[in-house]
């Protein structure tokens, strides 16, 4: 019971309170540039979500019962990048292979992923914040899925910033970014409603 | 003729295709990195270090990698050198290696880095791409350096950590937040923009095709091209 | 197909040179970073010990600690560094405490953390000087109570390293584990589950009774001692045996209310026994009945407690059956140590109890219940005899 209240945390917490997207930057290229359109938005963020379940893993084994047996955790970085980028294009390969309807639905998603740093930044962090295998997978669902929530939401709001008159100097990025900037100023509010719901 | 060539080569990093604010690349650590001057210029200059060692490298090897498996090699390569500035930042500078955490370590995955490996190293002479490294990591520090002074400074009322007392009273405690970057970048983006009045190269003329987030830049590039393209026609 | 095989040489031979740059940059660095990482601990040490000095890591592995523990400094003068690692509300924080050779907190900081408010940060303020007593008497911060009481939870634990590595004995169970150790070493057939008696008959120099919920026999405790009994009722201790057998012997029977339902109207249920002892159930009005006033029409639970006592008067036994206190103060007042201190009380002398502190409507409610519990035991020993 203990042990599943605190996995509860660790999905809230990496979906509200440190959002990566909106609170640490990690993956903003993406969440600028494709959470466009609605359909998009979700294609990606599923897309993202399923990398990153996949690569933490891959890397939490590697990280502990390859690389710190051997005393190797220098390698770290070139590891889990070479293994992200395998791992994408393995799964756009099955996708095509046995499943062409969802490629076409998530393989354009799939090879920006590689260099999303999101994932490797999940990746990491899982290992330096010291979580077990089944805390890692679940702080990577969360993370995934405050991504997706962040790409869902913008997309809503991305829409209407396109219809409207905004100065020319501010069209494009500049009003995304203010735009975003409020977004996470809202979510900067969750910090002490989930402390407050667990103590 | 030559030398002036050499010389644009290096001063277009800084100006006209500034990584940062005109070709809008790399913004993860630029907003995340940015809420202290200190922080910003070690990450700029660690940037840089590794932007000059994997250009240097990759336009040495540009003969002998096989087109088909050039991404992993650039990958390889780059990681490779981001560690290697890990540790060394780790080794002498522990304080910086505290504040970049790791972001340091996503160097990696920072798109100017990969995009400059592809559109120039991987095409030009070793002395070019140097200077080209060493442009747009210049560039990229400025950048950094810039927008973090207005954050720290009105955010924290301090200086690279030296505090200044008169704006003590009236700082803005948001702007070193994480709202406050994507604030003050988009702020700068637009005033870039009035600065060259829209006449900063288009996204698409770097071209970040090569990069693995190419079609993530590409939708990008259209966002912000087209109402470029749209505002220049209205400024002529 | 050649194509492919010099792609992937090609690609090998890169990650080969990279991985050997790195080695080598690494083993030149790694030396450097430990070094680092060892004056920074030293600086931590110093700032949660500004006048330690000589500062040594301990080997832990001879000592049973608190398992928070994680690492031991010992200062040249008798005090000890303790880092502590601890779950507070996300996945935990790491803490560093300092305790001086007279056993008081000589400070404490943060080392590494992923608690969202930050409250671990400042905290640790509040417990500098401050001794054991202290430590337990500081609040937490509402709002943040897991991280600040793991917080405290962690000082306490530093302070108890540090009276262990000081050559002292502290026990990490709390009062509940020790008593139930203390059972199943006396009667290991009992399987760790016990359950205290009551009692309805004066049984002397006993101070309780235990019986095994598996029926594999009883504890006696007297004083300090736990004398199992087996099932078949053979023991080594005469007083237990003695004890034992009138327990054994003992047998009630019910005493029909009905004649007193006008007068003992808070007796729930009375019983006399065989040698001529009352048990009553009693109703108390505490905080439950809505604030204690049972006068006007009464709302909410009573307190009932069960009590036994002699003909003569004599309390032998109390026991709390159910209450509806507000919480916190319920706990205590079902607590043993707050309704046993009734057990040999007279009707001259059961006022003198230290009250619950905080809550004298519940204190009253008790009171009341035993002022009943003697009133019908007048009542009945009159009806009776």
């Amino acid at each position: 019971m203990e042990m599943f209240k605190s996995l509860i945390i660790i999905l809230l917490s990496s979906v509200l309170v440190n959002n990566y997207v909106l609170s640490r930057f990690l993956g903003i290229c993406p969440f600028l540039g494709v959470s466009k359109k609605l359909d998009q938005a979700t294609g990606m963020g599923i897309a993202v979500t399923a990398v990153m379940l996949m690569a933490t893993a891959v890397t939490w084994p590697i990280q502990y019962f390859l690389l710190d047996k051997m005393g190797l955790g220098y390698l770290q970085t070139i590891v889990f990048i070479l293994v992200i980028a395998a791992l994408v294009q393995m799964v756009e390969l099955l996708l095509k292979k046995f499943s062409p309807s969802l490629h076409k639905g998530l393989g354009v998603y799939l090879p920006l992923i590689t260099t999303n740093c999101a994932v490797l930044g999940v990746a990491i962090n899982n290992i330096t914040d010291g979580y077990s295998f089944i805390e890692s997978m679940v702080s990577s669902l969360g993370v995934g899925l405050g991504f997706l929530l962040a790409m869902v939401l913008f997309s809503g709001l991305r829409s209407r910033i396109d219809e409207t008159n905004i100065p020319r100097p501010f069209k494009g990025l500049a009003v995304t970014l203010i735009a975003a900037s409020f977004i996470s100023l809202a979510f900067m509010g969750f910090a002490g409603i989930v402390d407050a719901l667990f103590a | 003729m030559k030398k002036n060539h050499n010389l644009s080569i290096l001063l277009k990093g800084i100006i006209k295709e500034n990584p940062v604010f005109v070709l809008i690349l790399g913004t993860c650590p630029t907003l995340a990195t940015t809420n202290n001057v200190a922080g910003a210029f070690g990450m700029g200059i660690a940037a840089l270090a590794v932007l000059v060692c994997s250009n240097v490298l990759i336009s040495l090897l540009r003969k002998i990698i096989p087109d088909s498996v050039r991404i992993p090699c650039y990958i390889v390569i780059i990681a490779g050198f981001v560690t290697i500035v890990e540790m060394i930042v780790h080794a002498y500078f522990p304080a910086l290696y505290d504040m970049l955490g790791v972001y340091l370590a996503l160097i990696t995955v920072n798109c100017i880095i990969l995009g400059r490996a592809e559109m120039f190293a991987g095409k030009n002479s070793v002395g070019k791409s140097a200077l080209d490294g060493i442009g747009m990591g210049l560039g990229f520090t400025l950048a950094l350096v810039l927008m973090s002074t207005i954050r720290e400074v009105l955010g924290n009322a301090s200086f690279a950590g030296i505090a200044i007392p008169f704006l003590e009273p009236y700082k803005i405690e948001f702007l070193v937040k994480a709202p406050g970057g994507m604030l003050v970048y988009g702020m700068l983006i637009a005033l870039v923009y009035v600065i060259t009045s829209g006449k900063a190269p288009l996204k698409k003329s770097f071209s970040c095709a090569g990069c693995p987030n190419a079609a993530t830049c590409q939708t990008a590039c259209t966002a912000s091209a087209e109402p470029t393209e749209e505002q220049k026609g209205d400024a002529q | 197909m050649k194509k492919s095989v010099t792609s992937t040489l090609v690609l090998f031979a890169i990650c080969a040179v990279m991985a050997i740059l790195l080695a080598l940059t690494n083993s030149i660095t790694a030396p450097i970073i430990k070094q680092n990482q060892e004056a920074a601990a030293n600086e931590a040490l110093l700032e949660v010990m500004p006048n330690g000095e000589g500062f040594e890591k301990m080997d832990l592995s001879a000592y049973e600690l608190p398992a928070t523990v994680t690492e031991v400094y010992k200062e040249k003068n008798g005090g000890y560094v303790v880092t502590l690692t601890t779950t507070g509300y996300g996945s935990g924080f790491v803490i560093m405490c300092g305790v001086s050779a007279d056993g008081t907190v000589t400070g404490t900081v943060c080392l590494a953390s992923t608690e969202t408010l930050g409250h671990e940060k400042t905290f640790g303020a509040n417990f500098i000087g401050k001794d054991a007593a202290g430590v337990d008497a500081t609040d937490t911060v509402s709002g943040a109570t897991k991280t600040t009481q793991a917080y405290k939870n962690a000082v306490k634990d530093a302070l108890n390293t540090a009276i262990i590595l000081g050559g002292g004995s502290v026990d990490l169970r709390d009062p509940a584990q020790i008593l139930n150790d203390n059972l199943s070493a006396a009667l290991p057939a009992g399987e760790g589950k016990f359950t205290k008696l009551f009692i309805a008959e004066v049984i002397e120099g006993i101070d309780a009774v235990y019986t095994a919920d598996n029926g594999k026999g009883y504890v006696f405790v007297i004083g300090e001692e736990f004398i199992p009994v087996d099932e078949s009722g053979n023991t080594a201790n005469t007083t237990v045996k003695t004890a034992y057998d009138i327990l054994v012997a003992s047998t009630v029977e019910d005493i029909d209310l009905t004649p007193y339902a006008d007068t003992l109207k808070y007796i729930t249920s009375a019983k006399k026994t065989a040698s001529g002892n009352f048990i009553f159930e009693v109703k108390g009005p505490g905080y439950g009945i809505t604030g204690g006033d049972e006068y006007h029409p009464a709302s909410g639970e009573y307190i009932i407690v069960r009590v036994s006592m002699t003909p003569e008067g004599k309390i032998i036994d109390t026991l709390t059956v159910s209450q509806e206190e507000s919480k916190g103060i319920g706990d205590a007042c079902a607590d043993e140590k707050f309704y046993g201190q009734f057990d040999g009380k007279t009707e001259s002398d059961y006022k003198d109890i230290d009250a619950i502190s905080g809550a004298t409507l519940t204190t009253n409610g008790y009171l009341k219940a035993i002022e009943r519990a003697f009133e019908a035991l007048n009542t009945l020993k009159g009806g009776s005899n």
